[in-house]
């Protein structure tokens, strides 16, 4: 004879967890301030195209060309110039990481170029920081554009031949904000703090305390148990994605192109999917202090280094893109992502949408299914 | 005695985990408004049982009833009818009394008005005379425990459960928890007691020993003392100037059945007063020497020592 489900129960499950939230400055800290400063943090500092890049330049030919050449890297707004003194070694600036970069003019760049000889300037980066050298090398080869047709025009009154311009343009972030990029993400990553973290913790302490007894001796259903313990955090997560929705478009500007509803739907899988793997591993070990390591681990980390949030999935070694694909976090990003910038609508987004709902089903199965045959006597 | 005032009925119950049998055939019944002791060493099988007659286990074999309800009528029937205290987790402490109490209310569906109302009477019945807001983790030990019970009889059970119940509280407290409980069983209710305490175990009605999984006795502490200890039991207590060897001659002596160490006192087991008589005078000059009643200790270490042997 079983009981039916009781909604009363269930809410009354709920209330308490929202007291044991409210009451411990650790879970309130974590799910109030943790996804505020993730997305500041984030937000603000994560920038691919770094600008204002020091560089020191040591013009030894002190020409009307070799200025002009300053003159591009300045004015590109990617470079911040400071002129080397003589007899300075070329890389002190460099070893006291002083700047990023040294330009070196040899004695002679204009009288090369006068007289149609290969005129060539050097550049010196700090290989030690690979990150910022890549970009920077994506860098020069439209400042030696610019400073060709610059330098050219200064030089000879008669305009020169035109070189072939190319013209890049870049799709969906035509400026390459990094915040466009890395912020529509943040839903990923803040969903996976608050929910696989948090509700990692919730049937532990219960196991932990001995007070899941205590529920199970009275009538109450292991089902209003789980609807019970994870009503709150559902509704943490929806804040979150909305807080987050909104930093983007009225803190960062974020362009949202596509359909609200399937963000907010795409969300919604996410999130339960989230939510069942974080009760999976409380319902698995039972103790919050492994359970929360297991969440971070499982949870977090891979939601920050293996989703594509910040490294690209492209540029891994192949057996981590095959584990990538059994992230919930991965898929959520590609969508979460396209449907902010590039508008996309289910028919293309249909892979990424299907590998989250097949993601969804198999953890939602196993941990009500362990949960059950936990509880059930 | 008729069908109606049995409370708790267990025939040939047996649990099993895998290949290990905590629970092995045990039969017995308890009455209505009996405090009845539940006695054994950790994993004995107590709490095993326990759990079983509250409906958080079901039996590999056999039949429990709790009154009036069965396993097969539905452990959720089941639970309607039971309270259960258990000594590791008695209330939340990040939750206020008034809050604990009416998460249990809403876990049994106990409607408002009589929540309030029963909620009133068990906290007078109780002597509780803090504010309601208070958090637990703000109440001592003892405190704590009573509130506990009064939240694990919200819902007025015929049976109520108390696993260990006053572990780890003042002497005080556990003697006013005692009270609490024979007052209950006086308004009716079935209290089934677990302890480690033997002073505890002299205040119930009946009492069980359980040993690896199976009872091995089950009578009014009276009667356990009575029938375990036939023979007049002794105290002696040597004097610091006891000749060595006495010891010897006491466990040699044909009056004697068994000695047993307590402390710096030794129990003896006598088969022949007059015999040992004549020994103490003879033999046990100096030692003081008093005819005693036996302790429940004294049987549960006979009976568990003669279950081993």
């Amino acid at each position: 004879m079983k009981q039916k489900f009781n909604l009363g129960r269930a809410v009354a499950v709920a209330k308490k967890e929202v007291f044991h939230v409210l009451r411990d400055p650790f879970t309130l800290a974590l799910a109030v301030v943790l996804p505020v400063l993730m997305v500041t943090v984030f937000g603000l500092t994560i920038d691919f195209n770094p600008r204002d890049i020091r560089l020191t330049v040591f013009d030894a030919d002190r020409s009307q060309a070799s200025r002009a050449l300053v003159e591009t890297f300045q004015s590109s707004g990617y470079f911040k110039v400071k002129y080397g003194r003589r007899g300075e070694s070329l890389v002190r600036d460099l070893d006291r990481e002083r700047s990023r970069a040294v330009l070196v003019i040899e004695p002679g760049f204009q009288r090369k170029i006068g007289s149609h000889l290969n005129a060539s300037a050097q550049v010196i980066l700090d290989g030690a920081d690979n990150s910022t050298v890549g970009v920077i090398i994506g860098y020069l080869s439209g400042i030696q554009r610019a400073a060709t047709s610059k330098i050219a025009k200064g030089i000879s009154s008669a305009s020169s031949e035109r070189g072939i311009g190319l013209r890049t343009r870049f799709l969906f972030n035509s400026e390459l904000r990094s915040d466009w990029f890395v912020v529509p993400g943040l839903a990923v990553v803040v969903i996976a703090i608050l929910s696989v973290l948090l509700t990692s913790l919730t049937i532990a302490r219960e196991w932990e305390n001995g007070s899941m007894e205590l529920l199970l001796s009275t009538p109450v259903q292991p089902f209003e148990i789980i609807v019970g313990k994870l009503a709150p955090y559902t509704l943490l997560g929806v804040g979150a994605v909305i807080f987050v929705y909104l930093v983007a478009r009225l803190g960062f500007e974020v362009p949202f192109r596509g359909s609200h509803l399937l963000f907010f739907f795409s969300s919604g899988v996410f999130l339960a999917t989230s939510l069942a793997q974080g009760l999976l591993i409380s319902v698995a070990l039972r103790k919050q202090q492994i359970a929360m390591q297991v969440a971070m681990i499982t949870g977090l980390l891979p939601s920050i280094l293996l989703s594509g949030f910040i490294f690209p999935i492209e540029s891994m070694p192949l057996p981590f893109r095959i584990l990538t694909s059994i992230l919930p976090a991965k898929w959520f990003m590609i969508i979460s992502r396209d449907v902010f910038l590039k508008g996309a609508g289910v028919i293309s987004l249909a892979l990424p949408l299907g590998a989250l709902l097949a993601l969804n089903i198999v953890f939602v199965t196993l941990a009500t299914r362990h949960f059950k045959k936990d509880l059930e006597p | 005695m008729s069908e109606s005032q049995i409370s708790v009925q267990v025939e040939n119950l047996t649990v099993k985990f895998q290949e290990f049998t905590a629970v092995d055939r045990v039969s017995f019944t308890v009455n209505r408004g009996e405090i009845f002791g539940f006695l054994g060493a950790n994993g004995a099988g107590k709490t095993t049982t326990i759990r079983v007659l509250c409906g958080l286990l079901l039996p590999t074999e056999g039949r429990v009833e709790v009154a009036g309800v069965s396993q097969d009528d539905g452990i959720d029937k089941m639970k309607t009818k039971v309270g259960y205290m258990s000594q590791k987790f008695t209330l939340y402490n990040d939750l206020t009394i008034s809050e604990n109490l009416a998460f249990t209310a809403s876990l049994r569906k106990i409607p408002d008005d009589i929540f309030s109302a029963r909620k009133k009477e068990l906290l007078e019945f109780i002597g509780f005379d803090q504010s309601l807001t208070t958090m637990v983790s703000e109440l001592p030990g003892g405190i704590k425990q009573q509130v506990s019970l009064v939240a694990s009889i919200l819902h007025d059970p015929e049976v109520v459960f108390l696993d260990e119940p006053t572990a780890g509280v003042t002497p005080a407290a556990r003697a006013r928890f005692w009270g609490l409980i024979q007052k209950l069983a006086v308004a009716g209710k079935t209290m089934f007691v677990t302890t480690h305490y033997m002073d505890e175990a002299e205040q119930c009605d009946r009492v069980a020993l359980m040993r690896a999984g199976q009872i091995i006795a089950l009578d009014s502490p009276e009667n356990l003392k009575r029938l375990t200890f036939p023979e007049p039991l002794f105290e002696i207590e040597p004097p610091s100037s006891a000749p060595s060897g006495w010891l010897e001659r006491v466990r040699g002596e044909p009056s004697v059945a068994e000695v047993q160490p307590y402390g710096q006192r030794y129990h003896v087991r006598v088969r022949d007063l007059a015999e040992w008589e004549t020994f103490v005078k003879q033999v046990l000059a100096g030692f003081r020497s008093h005819p005693i009643k036996p302790s429940l200790e004294d049987v549960f270490i006979r009976l568990v020592e003669g279950a081993n042997r």
